[in-house]
Protein backbone atom coordinates (compact mmCIF):
# COMPACT_ATOMS: atom_id res chain seq x y z
CA UNK A 1 0.00 0.00 0.00
CA UNK A 2 2.97 2.77 0.65
CA UNK A 3 4.35 2.14 -2.51
CA UNK A 4 1.11 2.14 -3.85
CA UNK A 5 0.31 5.44 -2.49
CA UNK A 6 3.85 6.79 -3.60
CA UNK A 7 3.05 5.86 -6.47
CA UNK A 8 0.05 7.98 -6.87
CA UNK A 9 1.71 10.77 -5.06
CA UNK A 10 4.43 11.21 -7.74
CA UNK A 11 2.26 11.33 -10.34
CA UNK A 12 -0.37 13.86 -9.23
CA UNK A 13 3.21 15.75 -8.34
CA UNK A 14 4.14 15.27 -12.17
CA UNK A 15 0.67 16.25 -13.18
CA UNK A 16 1.00 19.38 -11.47
CA UNK A 17 3.99 20.44 -12.60
CA UNK A 18 2.82 19.62 -16.12
CA UNK A 19 -0.03 22.01 -15.73
CA UNK A 20 2.14 24.60 -14.47
CA UNK A 21 4.49 24.53 -16.87
CA UNK A 22 1.17 24.44 -19.72
CA UNK A 23 0.00 27.46 -18.02
CA UNK A 24 3.38 29.18 -17.86
CA UNK A 25 4.14 28.52 -21.31
CA UNK A 26 0.37 29.90 -22.67
CA UNK A 27 0.74 33.46 -20.91
CA UNK A 28 4.60 33.61 -22.15
CA UNK A 29 3.61 32.84 -25.82
CA UNK A 30 0.95 35.41 -25.47
CA UNK A 31 0.69 38.03 -28.19
CA UNK A 32 1.56 41.47 -27.45
CA UNK A 33 3.72 42.99 -25.22
CA UNK A 34 2.72 42.54 -21.54
CA UNK A 35 5.30 44.35 -20.19
CA UNK A 36 3.71 47.56 -22.36
CA UNK A 37 -0.19 46.32 -21.08
CA UNK A 38 0.78 46.31 -18.05
CA UNK A 39 2.46 49.67 -17.80
CA UNK A 40 -0.16 50.87 -19.80
CA UNK A 41 -3.01 49.59 -17.08
CA UNK A 42 -0.48 50.95 -14.55
CA UNK A 43 0.02 54.64 -15.35
CA UNK A 44 -3.17 55.18 -17.73
CA UNK A 45 -0.54 57.62 -20.05
CA UNK A 46 1.59 57.18 -23.01
CA UNK A 47 4.17 55.00 -21.55
CA UNK A 48 7.76 56.20 -21.80
CA UNK A 49 10.27 53.16 -23.69
CA UNK A 50 12.37 52.97 -20.49
CA UNK A 51 9.52 52.56 -18.06
CA UNK A 52 8.47 49.63 -20.38
CA UNK A 53 11.66 48.12 -19.79
CA UNK A 54 11.65 48.90 -16.48
CA UNK A 55 8.45 46.95 -15.74
CA UNK A 56 10.17 44.22 -18.13
CA UNK A 57 12.58 43.69 -16.04
CA UNK A 58 10.68 44.11 -12.70
CA UNK A 59 7.87 40.92 -14.03
CA UNK A 60 11.12 38.95 -15.24
CA UNK A 61 10.17 38.84 -18.72
CA UNK A 62 13.63 39.90 -19.89
CA UNK A 63 15.28 36.29 -18.64
CA UNK A 64 15.06 33.22 -20.92
CA UNK A 65 12.04 30.91 -20.59
CA UNK A 66 13.10 28.39 -18.37
CA UNK A 67 14.80 31.25 -16.03
CA UNK A 68 11.73 32.56 -15.88
CA UNK A 69 9.50 29.50 -15.23
CA UNK A 70 11.42 28.61 -11.99
CA UNK A 71 11.70 31.76 -10.73
CA UNK A 72 7.39 31.68 -10.91
CA UNK A 73 7.16 28.48 -9.89
CA UNK A 74 9.55 28.55 -6.87
CA UNK A 75 7.47 30.95 -4.60
CA UNK A 76 4.31 29.59 -5.92
CA UNK A 77 5.69 26.22 -4.00
CA UNK A 78 5.26 28.04 -1.00
CA UNK A 79 1.74 29.60 -1.43
CA UNK A 80 3.29 32.96 -3.29
CA UNK A 81 1.79 33.32 -6.31
CA UNK A 82 3.60 36.99 -6.74
CA UNK A 83 1.39 40.43 -6.98
CA UNK A 84 -1.03 41.78 -9.23
CA UNK A 85 0.55 43.44 -12.76
CA UNK A 86 -1.66 46.26 -12.27
CA UNK A 87 -2.47 47.09 -8.80
CA UNK A 88 1.22 45.79 -7.26
CA UNK A 89 -1.45 44.30 -4.87
CA UNK A 90 -0.37 40.61 -3.53
CA UNK A 91 -2.26 38.02 -5.71
CA UNK A 92 -3.16 35.68 -3.06
CA UNK A 93 -5.31 37.81 -0.49
CA UNK A 94 -7.83 38.78 -3.20
CA UNK A 95 -7.63 35.20 -4.92
CA UNK A 96 -9.13 34.39 -1.26
CA UNK A 97 -11.58 36.58 -0.92
CA UNK A 98 -12.93 35.10 -4.63
CA UNK A 99 -13.03 31.47 -3.12
CA UNK A 100 -14.70 32.62 -0.10
CA UNK A 101 -17.80 33.84 -2.32
CA UNK A 102 -17.33 30.61 -4.65
CA UNK A 103 -16.77 27.61 -2.28
CA UNK A 104 -20.50 28.39 -0.42
CA UNK A 105 -22.11 28.46 -4.07
CA UNK A 106 -20.34 25.60 -5.15
CA UNK A 107 -21.19 23.83 -1.82
CA UNK A 108 -24.84 24.82 -2.30
CA UNK A 109 -25.19 23.67 -5.93
CA UNK A 110 -23.93 19.77 -5.15
CA UNK A 111 -26.37 20.05 -1.95
CA UNK A 112 -28.74 20.93 -4.07
CA UNK A 113 -27.60 18.51 -7.10
CA UNK A 114 -27.53 15.18 -4.41
CA UNK A 115 -31.18 16.32 -3.51
CA UNK A 116 -32.57 16.06 -6.27
CA UNK A 117 -30.42 13.21 -8.10
CA UNK A 118 -30.01 10.80 -5.38
CA UNK A 119 -33.83 10.10 -4.75
CA UNK A 120 -34.39 10.03 -8.45
CA UNK A 121 -31.67 7.71 -9.30
CA UNK A 122 -33.25 5.54 -6.30
CA UNK A 123 -37.04 5.18 -7.69
CA UNK A 124 -35.61 5.20 -11.05
CA UNK A 125 -33.79 1.73 -10.19
CA UNK A 126 -36.33 0.66 -8.22
CA UNK A 127 -38.53 -0.27 -11.61
CA UNK A 128 -35.87 -0.30 -14.59
CA UNK A 129 -37.32 0.24 -17.51
CA UNK A 130 -40.83 1.79 -15.95
CA UNK A 131 -41.89 5.23 -16.76
CA UNK A 132 -39.99 6.39 -13.42
CA UNK A 133 -36.86 5.33 -14.99
CA UNK A 134 -37.61 6.32 -18.21
CA UNK A 135 -38.69 10.07 -16.87
CA UNK A 136 -35.10 10.38 -14.93
CA UNK A 137 -33.47 9.30 -17.82
CA UNK A 138 -35.79 12.28 -20.43
CA UNK A 139 -34.56 14.83 -17.16
CA UNK A 140 -31.11 13.56 -17.36
CA UNK A 141 -30.33 13.64 -20.63
CA UNK A 142 -32.44 17.33 -21.34
CA UNK A 143 -30.65 18.37 -18.65
CA UNK A 144 -26.83 17.81 -19.78
CA UNK A 145 -28.09 19.18 -22.97
CA UNK A 146 -28.84 22.83 -21.43
CA UNK A 147 -25.99 25.22 -20.84
CA UNK A 148 -25.62 26.61 -17.36
CA UNK A 149 -25.84 30.64 -18.71
CA UNK A 150 -29.34 29.85 -20.51
CA UNK A 151 -30.38 27.97 -17.09
CA UNK A 152 -29.44 30.59 -15.59
CA UNK A 153 -30.98 33.25 -17.31
CA UNK A 154 -34.36 31.07 -17.58
CA UNK A 155 -34.77 30.74 -14.14
CA UNK A 156 -34.18 34.79 -13.52
CA UNK A 157 -36.71 35.31 -15.96
CA UNK A 158 -39.21 33.39 -14.34
CA UNK A 159 -38.54 34.08 -10.81
CA UNK A 160 -36.97 37.24 -10.73
CA UNK A 161 -38.59 39.17 -13.30
CA UNK A 162 -42.05 37.50 -13.94
CA UNK A 163 -42.89 36.09 -10.08
CA UNK A 164 -40.70 38.55 -8.24
CA UNK A 165 -40.08 36.08 -5.93
CA UNK A 166 -36.21 36.35 -5.26
CA UNK A 167 -33.40 38.72 -5.98
CA UNK A 168 -30.92 37.89 -9.13
CA UNK A 169 -28.66 40.34 -9.14
CA UNK A 170 -25.27 40.91 -6.85
CA UNK A 171 -24.97 39.00 -3.68
CA UNK A 172 -25.96 41.43 -0.44
CA UNK A 173 -28.43 38.71 1.23
CA UNK A 174 -28.35 35.34 1.72
CA UNK A 175 -31.42 35.29 -0.53
CA UNK A 176 -29.13 35.80 -3.69
CA UNK A 177 -27.98 32.66 -2.92
CA UNK A 178 -31.10 30.88 -3.95
CA UNK A 179 -31.13 31.24 -7.53
CA UNK A 180 -27.26 30.98 -8.56
CA UNK A 181 -27.22 27.62 -6.12
CA UNK A 182 -30.52 26.15 -7.71
CA UNK A 183 -28.90 26.87 -11.22
CA UNK A 184 -25.75 25.41 -10.43
CA UNK A 185 -27.72 22.32 -8.66
CA UNK A 186 -29.61 21.58 -11.47
CA UNK A 187 -27.01 21.47 -14.24
CA UNK A 188 -24.86 19.02 -11.90
CA UNK A 189 -27.97 16.60 -11.25
CA UNK A 190 -28.57 15.63 -14.52
CA UNK A 191 -25.26 14.39 -14.64
CA UNK A 192 -25.33 13.23 -11.18
CA UNK A 193 -28.54 10.96 -11.86
CA UNK A 194 -27.45 9.35 -14.92
CA UNK A 195 -24.22 8.02 -13.08
CA UNK A 196 -25.94 7.21 -9.84
CA UNK A 197 -28.73 5.53 -11.79
CA UNK A 198 -26.07 3.53 -14.06
CA UNK A 199 -23.93 2.41 -10.61
CA UNK A 200 -27.08 1.47 -8.83
CA UNK A 201 -28.61 -0.55 -11.58
CA UNK A 202 -24.74 -1.88 -12.43
CA UNK A 203 -24.35 -3.38 -9.03
CA UNK A 204 -27.95 -4.74 -8.54
CA UNK A 205 -27.35 -6.76 -11.32
CA UNK A 206 -24.42 -8.59 -9.69
CA UNK A 207 -25.29 -12.54 -9.86
CA UNK A 208 -24.35 -12.70 -6.30
CA UNK A 209 -27.47 -11.00 -5.19
CA UNK A 210 -29.72 -13.65 -5.52
CA UNK A 211 -27.58 -15.99 -4.61
CA UNK A 212 -27.24 -14.17 -1.13
CA UNK A 213 -31.32 -13.77 -1.19
CA UNK A 214 -32.02 -17.14 -1.21
CA UNK A 215 -29.57 -18.13 1.61
CA UNK A 216 -31.66 -15.67 3.69
CA UNK A 217 -29.65 -12.36 3.63
CA UNK A 218 -32.54 -9.56 4.31
CA UNK A 219 -33.05 -7.12 1.53
CA UNK A 220 -32.00 -4.49 3.47
CA UNK A 221 -28.74 -5.28 4.21
CA UNK A 222 -28.04 -6.67 0.80
CA UNK A 223 -28.49 -3.23 -0.32
CA UNK A 224 -26.64 -1.86 2.06
CA UNK A 225 -23.62 -3.98 2.39
CA UNK A 226 -23.57 -5.27 -1.11
CA UNK A 227 -25.77 -2.93 -3.72
CA UNK A 228 -24.41 0.24 -2.04
CA UNK A 229 -20.68 -0.72 -1.70
CA UNK A 230 -20.63 -1.75 -5.32
CA UNK A 231 -22.65 1.09 -6.78
CA UNK A 232 -19.79 3.82 -4.39
CA UNK A 233 -16.87 3.05 -7.36
CA UNK A 234 -18.57 4.42 -10.15
CA UNK A 235 -19.97 7.50 -7.72
CA UNK A 236 -17.05 8.28 -6.22
CA UNK A 237 -15.28 8.54 -9.71
CA UNK A 238 -18.09 10.98 -10.58
CA UNK A 239 -17.43 13.10 -7.99
CA UNK A 240 -13.78 13.96 -8.72
CA UNK A 241 -15.26 14.99 -12.13
CA UNK A 242 -18.42 16.71 -11.28
CA UNK A 243 -15.52 18.93 -8.50
CA UNK A 244 -13.99 20.23 -12.10
CA UNK A 245 -17.58 20.69 -13.32
CA UNK A 246 -18.78 22.64 -10.45
CA UNK A 247 -15.82 24.86 -10.52
CA UNK A 248 -16.35 25.79 -14.09
CA UNK A 249 -20.16 25.89 -13.44
CA UNK A 250 -19.53 28.55 -10.70
CA UNK A 251 -17.51 30.82 -12.96
CA UNK A 252 -20.30 30.34 -15.57
CA UNK A 253 -22.69 30.93 -12.87
CA UNK A 254 -20.91 34.04 -11.44
CA UNK A 255 -21.17 35.99 -14.12
CA UNK A 256 -24.51 35.35 -15.22
CA UNK A 257 -26.03 36.66 -11.38
CA UNK A 258 -23.21 39.49 -11.66
CA UNK A 259 -21.69 37.74 -8.26
CA UNK A 260 -18.38 38.32 -6.43
CA UNK A 261 -15.84 35.10 -6.97
CA UNK A 262 -13.11 33.16 -8.87
CA UNK A 263 -15.44 33.59 -12.02
CA UNK A 264 -15.17 37.60 -12.33
CA UNK A 265 -12.10 37.74 -10.48
CA UNK A 266 -10.99 35.74 -13.62
CA UNK A 267 -12.89 37.16 -16.28
CA UNK A 268 -11.57 40.44 -15.04
CA UNK A 269 -8.30 39.67 -14.49
CA UNK A 270 -8.16 38.20 -18.64
CA UNK A 271 -9.44 41.29 -19.71
CA UNK A 272 -7.14 43.30 -17.63
CA UNK A 273 -4.22 41.17 -18.79
CA UNK A 274 -3.22 40.65 -15.01
CA UNK A 275 -1.31 37.41 -15.87
CA UNK A 276 -0.06 36.43 -12.21
CA UNK A 277 -3.72 36.36 -11.37
CA UNK A 278 -5.41 34.25 -14.24
CA UNK A 279 -2.19 31.99 -13.46
CA UNK A 280 -3.25 32.08 -9.50
CA UNK A 281 -6.54 30.99 -10.44
CA UNK A 282 -6.02 28.30 -13.16
CA UNK A 283 -3.51 26.59 -10.69
CA UNK A 284 -5.06 26.58 -7.43
CA UNK A 285 -7.82 25.12 -9.80
CA UNK A 286 -5.96 22.54 -11.09
CA UNK A 287 -4.14 22.14 -7.44
CA UNK A 288 -7.98 21.57 -6.00
CA UNK A 289 -8.63 18.69 -9.07
CA UNK A 290 -5.41 16.96 -8.60
CA UNK A 291 -5.90 16.42 -5.10
CA UNK A 292 -9.25 15.32 -5.07
CA UNK A 293 -8.57 12.79 -7.15
CA UNK A 294 -5.58 11.62 -5.40
CA UNK A 295 -8.05 11.04 -2.54
CA UNK A 296 -10.52 9.45 -4.62
CA UNK A 297 -8.15 7.37 -6.07
CA UNK A 298 -6.62 6.33 -2.32
CA UNK A 299 -10.91 5.42 -1.19
CA UNK A 300 -11.03 3.20 -4.24
CA UNK A 301 -8.66 0.89 -2.92
CA UNK A 302 -9.60 1.13 0.36
CA UNK A 303 -13.65 0.41 -0.55
CA UNK A 304 -12.79 -2.37 -3.67
CA UNK A 305 -9.67 -4.08 -3.05
CA UNK A 306 -9.35 -5.57 -6.02
CA UNK A 307 -8.57 -2.33 -7.70
CA UNK A 308 -4.85 -1.69 -8.63
CA UNK A 309 -4.25 -5.41 -7.99
CA UNK A 310 -2.01 -6.99 -10.31
CA UNK A 311 -4.70 -10.08 -11.01
CA UNK A 312 -7.92 -7.79 -10.98
CA UNK B 1 -34.50 6.37 -31.65
CA UNK B 2 -35.59 7.31 -35.46
CA UNK B 3 -37.10 10.53 -34.53
CA UNK B 4 -33.80 11.26 -33.37
CA UNK B 5 -31.89 10.81 -36.67
CA UNK B 6 -34.10 12.49 -38.29
CA UNK B 7 -34.17 15.15 -35.75
CA UNK B 8 -30.38 15.45 -36.03
CA UNK B 9 -30.74 15.27 -40.05
CA UNK B 10 -32.80 18.68 -40.13
CA UNK B 11 -30.63 20.07 -37.80
CA UNK B 12 -27.53 19.27 -40.08
CA UNK B 13 -29.72 20.15 -43.13
CA UNK B 14 -30.52 23.76 -41.42
CA UNK B 15 -26.88 24.15 -40.92
CA UNK B 16 -25.84 23.61 -44.50
CA UNK B 17 -28.92 25.30 -46.80
CA UNK B 18 -29.94 27.86 -43.56
CA UNK B 19 -28.11 30.79 -45.13
CA UNK B 20 -30.03 30.74 -48.51
CA UNK B 21 -33.12 29.58 -46.84
CA UNK B 22 -32.95 32.46 -44.42
CA UNK B 23 -35.68 35.10 -45.30
CA UNK B 24 -33.82 37.99 -44.60
CA UNK B 25 -29.98 39.10 -44.72
CA UNK B 26 -28.61 38.22 -40.48
CA UNK B 27 -26.75 41.53 -40.66
CA UNK B 28 -29.33 44.15 -42.11
CA UNK B 29 -29.66 46.35 -39.72
CA UNK B 30 -33.37 48.26 -39.79
CA UNK B 31 -33.47 50.52 -36.48
CA UNK B 32 -37.07 51.33 -36.64
CA UNK B 33 -38.17 47.75 -36.88
CA UNK B 34 -35.83 46.67 -33.60
CA UNK B 35 -37.24 44.32 -30.57
CA UNK B 36 -40.66 43.39 -33.02
CA UNK B 37 -42.34 40.18 -31.66
CA UNK B 38 -42.59 37.60 -33.71
CA UNK B 39 -44.84 38.25 -36.77
CA UNK B 40 -45.88 37.43 -40.53
CA UNK B 41 -42.34 39.10 -41.63
CA UNK B 42 -40.37 38.63 -38.62
CA UNK B 43 -41.23 35.14 -37.63
CA UNK B 44 -39.27 35.01 -34.46
CA UNK B 45 -39.07 38.46 -33.89
CA UNK B 46 -36.22 41.01 -34.07
CA UNK B 47 -33.10 41.46 -31.98
CA UNK B 48 -31.86 45.25 -30.87
CA UNK B 49 -30.72 46.64 -34.13
CA UNK B 50 -33.62 45.34 -35.62
CA UNK B 51 -31.91 42.06 -37.40
CA UNK B 52 -34.28 39.60 -38.19
CA UNK B 53 -33.62 36.80 -35.47
CA UNK B 54 -34.87 33.59 -37.49
CA UNK B 55 -32.20 34.20 -40.37
CA UNK B 56 -29.48 34.70 -37.37
CA UNK B 57 -30.52 31.71 -35.91
CA UNK B 58 -30.20 30.28 -39.55
CA UNK B 59 -26.70 31.64 -40.56
CA UNK B 60 -25.68 31.07 -36.96
CA UNK B 61 -26.30 27.02 -37.41
CA UNK B 62 -23.28 27.07 -39.82
CA UNK B 63 -21.08 28.88 -36.90
CA UNK B 64 -22.28 26.94 -34.18
CA UNK B 65 -22.24 23.16 -35.85
CA UNK B 66 -19.76 23.91 -38.10
CA UNK B 67 -16.59 25.17 -35.98
CA UNK B 68 -18.39 22.41 -33.20
CA UNK B 69 -17.85 19.51 -36.10
CA UNK B 70 -13.82 21.44 -36.95
CA UNK B 71 -13.19 21.59 -33.56
CA UNK B 72 -13.89 17.82 -33.00
CA UNK B 73 -12.54 16.69 -35.54
CA UNK B 74 -9.54 18.38 -35.35
CA UNK B 75 -9.53 16.91 -31.39
CA UNK B 76 -10.43 13.23 -33.01
CA UNK B 77 -6.98 12.91 -35.42
CA UNK B 78 -5.12 14.65 -32.33
CA UNK B 79 -6.22 12.52 -29.92
CA UNK B 80 -5.93 9.03 -31.73
CA UNK B 81 -2.57 9.77 -32.69
CA UNK B 82 -1.15 10.88 -29.26
CA UNK B 83 -3.55 7.70 -27.75
CA UNK B 84 -1.73 5.06 -30.81
CA UNK B 85 1.73 6.47 -29.99
CA UNK B 86 0.89 5.29 -26.43
CA UNK B 87 0.10 2.23 -27.20
CA UNK B 88 2.48 1.38 -30.07
CA UNK B 89 5.48 3.62 -29.23
CA UNK B 90 7.03 1.74 -26.17
CA UNK B 91 6.94 2.05 -22.48
CA UNK B 92 8.61 5.65 -22.30
CA UNK B 93 6.04 7.18 -25.33
CA UNK B 94 3.15 5.44 -23.77
CA UNK B 95 4.16 7.27 -20.04
CA UNK B 96 4.74 10.25 -21.57
CA UNK B 97 1.83 10.85 -23.40
CA UNK B 98 -0.47 9.22 -21.02
CA UNK B 99 1.36 11.85 -18.25
CA UNK B 100 0.68 14.57 -20.82
CA UNK B 101 -3.30 13.24 -21.40
CA UNK B 102 -3.28 13.65 -17.22
CA UNK B 103 -1.87 17.20 -17.33
CA UNK B 104 -4.66 18.00 -19.76
CA UNK B 105 -7.40 16.17 -18.29
CA UNK B 106 -6.64 18.47 -14.54
CA UNK B 107 -7.64 21.71 -16.75
CA UNK B 108 -11.57 22.10 -16.00
CA UNK B 109 -12.22 22.35 -19.25
CA UNK B 110 -14.37 25.24 -19.69
CA UNK B 111 -11.75 27.51 -17.21
CA UNK B 112 -8.83 26.64 -19.60
CA UNK B 113 -10.79 26.98 -22.83
CA UNK B 114 -11.96 30.95 -21.99
CA UNK B 115 -8.38 31.45 -20.62
CA UNK B 116 -6.66 30.20 -23.78
CA UNK B 117 -8.73 32.36 -25.79
CA UNK B 118 -8.98 35.51 -23.61
CA UNK B 119 -5.58 35.69 -23.06
CA UNK B 120 -4.61 34.66 -27.24
CA UNK B 121 -7.44 37.45 -28.15
CA UNK B 122 -10.96 37.15 -28.74
CA UNK B 123 -11.76 35.28 -32.12
CA UNK B 124 -12.14 32.33 -33.78
CA UNK B 125 -9.02 30.98 -34.78
CA UNK B 126 -7.98 31.40 -30.82
CA UNK B 127 -11.53 29.75 -29.86
CA UNK B 128 -10.70 26.77 -32.25
CA UNK B 129 -7.36 26.22 -30.34
CA UNK B 130 -8.49 26.78 -27.00
CA UNK B 131 -11.33 24.00 -27.47
CA UNK B 132 -8.55 21.73 -29.90
CA UNK B 133 -6.55 21.89 -26.71
CA UNK B 134 -8.73 21.09 -24.19
CA UNK B 135 -10.51 18.19 -26.42
CA UNK B 136 -8.14 15.32 -27.09
CA UNK B 137 -7.39 13.49 -24.10
CA UNK B 138 -10.84 11.26 -24.14
CA UNK B 139 -9.83 9.95 -27.31
CA UNK B 140 -6.02 9.57 -26.76
CA UNK B 141 -7.10 7.36 -23.63
CA UNK B 142 -9.90 5.42 -25.17
CA UNK B 143 -7.36 4.97 -28.68
CA UNK B 144 -4.52 3.55 -26.13
CA UNK B 145 -6.77 1.26 -24.22
CA UNK B 146 -8.13 -0.42 -27.22
CA UNK B 147 -4.88 -0.44 -29.19
CA UNK B 148 -3.03 -2.05 -26.13
CA UNK B 149 -5.62 -4.98 -26.32
CA UNK B 150 -5.10 -5.52 -30.00
CA UNK B 151 -1.21 -5.94 -29.47
CA UNK B 152 -1.11 -8.89 -28.38
CA UNK B 153 -4.03 -10.58 -30.59
CA UNK B 154 -2.64 -13.08 -32.82
CA UNK B 155 -3.31 -10.88 -36.20
CA UNK B 156 -1.52 -8.08 -35.37
CA UNK B 157 1.57 -10.50 -33.77
CA UNK B 158 1.21 -12.06 -37.52
CA UNK B 159 1.61 -8.60 -39.41
CA UNK B 160 4.08 -7.37 -37.41
CA UNK B 161 6.10 -10.78 -38.07
CA UNK B 162 5.16 -10.83 -41.61
CA UNK B 163 6.89 -7.78 -41.74
CA UNK B 164 4.78 -4.97 -41.97
CA UNK B 165 5.50 -1.53 -40.93
CA UNK B 166 4.18 0.02 -37.28
CA UNK B 167 2.61 2.45 -39.90
CA UNK B 168 0.78 0.23 -42.30
CA UNK B 169 -0.22 -1.81 -38.75
CA UNK B 170 -1.80 0.97 -37.27
CA UNK B 171 -3.69 1.88 -40.41
CA UNK B 172 -4.83 -1.50 -41.46
CA UNK B 173 -5.36 -3.44 -38.08
CA UNK B 174 -5.71 -0.53 -35.83
CA UNK B 175 -7.75 2.64 -37.13
CA UNK B 176 -10.83 0.09 -38.29
CA UNK B 177 -11.23 -1.31 -34.46
CA UNK B 178 -10.58 1.88 -33.29
CA UNK B 179 -13.54 3.63 -35.51
CA UNK B 180 -16.73 2.39 -33.99
CA UNK B 181 -15.27 3.63 -30.11
CA UNK B 182 -14.01 6.72 -31.27
CA UNK B 183 -17.08 7.66 -33.23
CA UNK B 184 -19.30 7.52 -29.63
CA UNK B 185 -16.79 9.47 -28.08
CA UNK B 186 -16.73 12.06 -31.05
CA UNK B 187 -20.64 12.34 -30.81
CA UNK B 188 -20.23 13.74 -27.12
CA UNK B 189 -17.40 15.87 -27.58
CA UNK B 190 -19.21 17.48 -30.96
CA UNK B 191 -22.57 17.94 -28.43
CA UNK B 192 -19.19 19.19 -25.72
CA UNK B 193 -18.18 21.52 -28.68
CA UNK B 194 -20.99 23.13 -29.40
CA UNK B 195 -21.85 24.37 -25.62
CA UNK B 196 -18.34 25.14 -25.34
CA UNK B 197 -18.50 27.44 -28.48
CA UNK B 198 -21.88 29.02 -27.23
CA UNK B 199 -20.07 29.34 -23.95
CA UNK B 200 -17.54 30.98 -25.07
CA UNK B 201 -19.49 33.57 -27.21
CA UNK B 202 -21.52 34.33 -24.20
CA UNK B 203 -19.11 35.39 -22.44
CA UNK B 204 -17.47 37.39 -24.88
CA UNK B 205 -14.25 35.25 -25.87
CA UNK B 206 -15.93 33.43 -28.69
CA UNK B 207 -16.65 34.20 -32.30
CA UNK B 208 -17.40 38.01 -32.56
CA UNK B 209 -20.14 40.30 -33.43
CA UNK B 210 -21.92 40.82 -35.55
CA UNK B 211 -21.39 37.39 -36.84
CA UNK B 212 -24.70 35.34 -36.01
CA UNK B 213 -23.51 32.48 -33.42
CA UNK B 214 -25.90 31.38 -31.11
CA UNK B 215 -24.10 32.16 -27.62
CA UNK B 216 -23.19 35.54 -28.84
CA UNK B 217 -26.87 35.92 -29.63
CA UNK B 218 -27.58 35.47 -26.18
CA UNK B 219 -25.38 37.70 -24.64
CA UNK B 220 -27.13 40.43 -27.26
CA UNK B 221 -30.37 38.98 -25.99
CA UNK B 222 -29.54 39.09 -22.42
CA UNK B 223 -29.48 42.67 -21.97
CA UNK B 224 -33.16 42.99 -23.61
CA UNK B 225 -34.04 40.07 -21.35
CA UNK B 226 -36.63 42.41 -19.27
CA UNK B 227 -38.33 43.69 -22.46
CA UNK B 228 -38.16 40.97 -25.16
CA UNK B 229 -37.57 37.76 -23.38
CA UNK B 230 -38.22 35.47 -26.42
CA UNK B 231 -35.58 37.01 -27.74
CA UNK B 232 -33.37 34.88 -25.16
CA UNK B 233 -35.21 31.86 -25.99
CA UNK B 234 -34.64 30.98 -29.36
CA UNK B 235 -31.26 30.60 -29.34
CA UNK B 236 -30.68 28.27 -26.17
CA UNK B 237 -33.50 26.23 -27.61
CA UNK B 238 -31.43 25.80 -30.34
CA UNK B 239 -28.53 24.80 -29.12
CA UNK B 240 -30.42 22.39 -25.70
CA UNK B 241 -31.91 21.10 -29.50
CA UNK B 242 -29.06 20.18 -30.93
CA UNK B 243 -27.01 19.20 -27.94
CA UNK B 244 -29.68 17.07 -26.90
CA UNK B 245 -30.13 15.22 -30.88
CA UNK B 246 -26.04 14.17 -31.04
CA UNK B 247 -26.26 12.68 -27.65
CA UNK B 248 -29.27 10.77 -28.39
CA UNK B 249 -27.47 10.06 -31.33
CA UNK B 250 -24.59 8.89 -29.56
CA UNK B 251 -26.46 6.62 -27.00
CA UNK B 252 -27.61 4.55 -29.82
CA UNK B 253 -24.70 4.32 -31.35
CA UNK B 254 -23.24 2.80 -28.05
CA UNK B 255 -25.95 0.83 -27.27
CA UNK B 256 -26.03 -0.62 -31.27
CA UNK B 257 -22.31 -1.30 -30.48
CA UNK B 258 -22.68 -3.28 -26.88
CA UNK B 259 -24.84 -5.46 -29.05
Amino acid sequence: MTTVLFGLVLRAAVVLLGTALVTFALLWHAPGDPALAIALARYQVVVPDAVRDQVRAEAGFDAGFWTAFSAWLGPILTGDFGQSSVTGRDVWPDLLVAISHTAPLALAGLAIGLLISVPLALLATRNPGGLLDRGAVALASIGAAVPQYWLGLLLILLFAEHLSWLPAMGARTSMHMVLPALTLGLAVSASLTRILRSGIQEARGRPFLPAFRRRGVSGSALERDHVARHAAVPVITVFGLELAFLLEGAVMVEIIFARPGLGSFLVSAIEARDFPKVQAVVIVSVALFVTVNLMIDVLYRLIDPRIGEPHA
Amino acid sequence: MRSVGVLAAIFIALALLGPSIAPHDPTAINIPARLSPPSATWWLGTDALGRDILSRLLHGARWSLGLAFIVSVIGLCMGTLAGLVAALGGKYADWIVMRATDTFLSFPDLVAAVVIAGVLGAGTGSLIFALCVTGWMRYARVARGIGLSLRSRGYVVQARLAGLSPLSIARWHYLPALLPSLTVVWTGMFARAILGISALGFLGFGVQPPTPEWGTMLLDARIHMRSTPLQMIWPGLAVVTCVLAINLVGDALRDALAH
